[in-house]
């Protein structure tokens, strides 16, 4: 429906409008069409903008600088000069927070492309060539779905340990990207196995083109909307996971700023003292992970409502 | 359905093997060794931790360790914690009754609030109650159980001061003991399942509600109350059986963060404790028994599709 006029030229689109007297809908950019019509995915993508714009520019919009330790304004409550209270070591909690957005948003970007895409090559690959190859991955994915995302995640950190590379900790979005690759597979592999049966895929193979030309030329720019979708789904469910293995101590450590850090250890000791510990982070979290789930959400609706996370 | 069933059985065997695998090996890719790091701090000489990584037959070659493990697995015998000493299934045994109790309150208190929340959704849908229902769902997904956890104990000691106990007692001892220390984890690790399953069946009793026939019925003058209750909710629960049975073994996972937040003594917390420790065999075991939980309920999921359903044993 979106992309009904898709195909003619313009000039008989306007040349037609004259006669019916019926004015075609201009085509708007797509990110105007997507504001338009999910105006719920368009609030997502709002909040993840700005929060991107401030984990990038973390240095000028906070107000103080994360790891610096003052006790003289130790567990210091929501004041003009500390706007969300300070914690035990006197850090600023807002400019923590913000802080633990770079974190956030770099680990559950990077996990979850690593996840989405390798999954969505296994997936094409599994359904292009079918048979023998099909079945010997799907077990293999079958095995890896049978854990749940956080054991896999804890097992693997615990096995890698840390390994640190410009900032980011490696090891910790393999973990955490790891568990998705069959998920992503799964979904791919469906969306791939009805584009195999197609008859310009048929044209490619009599062209006598490589089956890896084929998988990456022909095959993969068609389960970009999918992938795209498993992409956007899976930075909340990213951004969850790291908080909850860094809340465990296994993810990313102390002093660098983490929403998961912030609620672990001392914030427990204080509940009664400086509930704006415990309270703030927490909101930050779900906030993220509201607004990917949102964004995501009408992601799918609008590019293919047919596909089940 | 016989054969049915058994196939289904036979395809299990090859994903456990599977896993059994996996977990093996990764766990030996680990650059620590478990009795350094035992003996750490304690001033131990080189031949001690030969002697000790003798008797957890850690330097014979790793196929035979892990045939030897694999072996006793077959015979039901998880093998001895390196940390504690004590048999894997042992230290899992006593700390089950706490976990499970919690997944199967938070299961119930889920499907408790998922049915009739999810209905309501459905038949009102693009009111103020469908609204409501669907933000009460999506922030359900967005909010970490274990900091729900953590607000439910910062309002309960602001507000009554009071904290849940901190030891565990059976059920059948105290029940009401019992319950004012699990209530809370169950609501926090229940409230996000409620929000999938509540999804589910938003969206299942939207499609069943344009099936022949609802209309049919609906045509026949059957009262609208009975045409959801009768028609539409009993074939709607189909996909949300699904969705509760996959979660709960999920559960398990949520539970490995919730369990530390309450402090309390479960296979999550012990599976924390192993990672830290290095304890190998413990691992092995809590993840490969996840694992197995998770076939064996998605195997039991199938079954009762099949049940329901006997479109699918002919497929």
């Amino acid at each position: 429906m979106r992309c009904s006029i898709r195909g003619y030229g313009i000039a008989e689109v306007t040349a037609a409008t004259a006669t019916i007297g019926y004015k075609v809908p201009q085509r708007r950019h797509p990110v105007l069409q997507f504001i338009v019509q999910q105006p719920l995915g368009a609030a997502g993508l709002i909040v993840i903008v700005l929060m991107g714009v401030c984990a990038i520019f973390a240095p000028w919009v906070a107000p103080y600088d994360p790891l610096t330790v003052d006790y003289a304004s130790m567990l210091a409550a929501p004041s003009s000069e500390h706007w969300l209270g300070t914690d035990s070591f006197g850090r600023d909690v807002l400019s923590r927070i913000i802080y633990g957005a770079r974190t956030a948003l770099a680990i559950g970007f990077l996990a979850s492309f690593l996840g989405s895409t390798i999954g969505a090559v296994i997936g094409v690959i599994s359904a292009y060539f079918g048979g023998k190859v099909d079945l010997v991955i799907q077990r293999i994915m079958d095995v890896l779905l049978s854990f749940p995302i956080i054991v896999l995640a804890i097992t693997v950190v615990a096995v890698l340990g840390k390994n640190i590379v410009l900032g980011v900790d490696v090891n910790l979005v393999v973990a955490i990207g790891l568990p998705m690759i069959p998920k992503v597979a799964r979904v791919v592999r469906s969306s791939a196995l009805a584009i195999r049966e197609l008859p310009y895929i048929d044209a490619a193979r009599t062209a006598g083109f490589s089956d890896s030309r084929i998988i990456f030329r022909h095959m993969v720019p068609n389960v970009v909307a999918p992938y795209l979708i498993m992409l956007t789904a899976f930075v909340a469910q990213a951004i969850l996971a790291e908080a909850s293995l860094s809340f465990l101590g296994l993810g990313v450590t102390e002093p660098t700023a983490s929403w998961g850090l912030m609620l672990s250890g001392a914030a427990a000791d204080f509940y009664q003292q400086a509930p704006w510990m415990i309270v703030f982070p927490g909101i930050a979290i779900s906030l993220a992970v509201f607004a990917f789930n949102l964004f995501g959400d009408s992601l799918r609706d609008w590019l293919d409502p047919k596909i089940k996370l | 359905m016989l054969r049915y069933i058994l196939q289904r059985l036979l395809l299990m065997i090859p994903t456990l093997v599977g896993v059994a695998i996996l977990v093996f090996f990764l766990l030996r890719l680990a650059p620590g060794d478990p009795v350094q790091m035992m003996m750490d701090g304690a001033n131990v000489s080189r031949e001690v931790i030969d002697a000790e990584r003798a008797r957890l037959g850690l330097d014979r070659p790793i196929y035979v360790q892990f045939l030897t493990w694999f072996g006793a697995l077959l015979k039901g015998d998880f093998g001895v914690s390196i940390w504690t000493g004590r048999p894997v299934l042992y230290e899992i045994g006593i700390r089950l009754e706490l976990s499970l109790q919690v997944a199967i309150m938070a299961t119930i208190l889920a499907v408790l609030i998922a049915i009739p929340l999810g209905t309501l959704s459905a038949i009102y849908k693009d009111t103020w109650i469908d609204h409501l229902v669907r933000v009460f769902s999506i922030a359900g997904l967005a909010v970490p159980s274990f900091w729900l956890g953590m607000i439910i104990i910062l309002t309960l000691l602001t507000y009554f001061s009071w904290i849940p106990p901190l030891t565990f007692t059976p059920f059948f001892e105290d029940p009401w003991k019992n319950l004012s220390q699990l209530i809370w984890p169950a609501i926090a690790v229940g409230y996000r399942y409620s929000a999938v399953a509540m999804r589910m069946m938003r969206s299942s009793v939207l499609e069943v509600l344009q099936e022949d026939y609802v209309r049919t019925a609906r045509a026949k003058g059957v009262h609208e109350r009975l045409v959801v209750a009768r028609h539409a909710m009993r074939n709607a629960l189909l996909p949300v059986v699904t969705v509760v049975g996959l979660e709960f073994a999920f559960l398990i996972g949520g539970l490995v963060v919730t369990e530390q937040v309450f402090n309390l003594n479960g296979i999550g917390k012990l599976f924390v404790q192993a990672v830290a420790r290095g304890d190998y065999t413990m691992i092995q075991g809590l993840v490969l028994l996840v694992a197995v939980f998770f076939v064996l309920i998605n195997f039991a999921i199938d079954m009762l599709y099949a049940l329901l359903d006997p479109r699918i044993r002919y497929r």
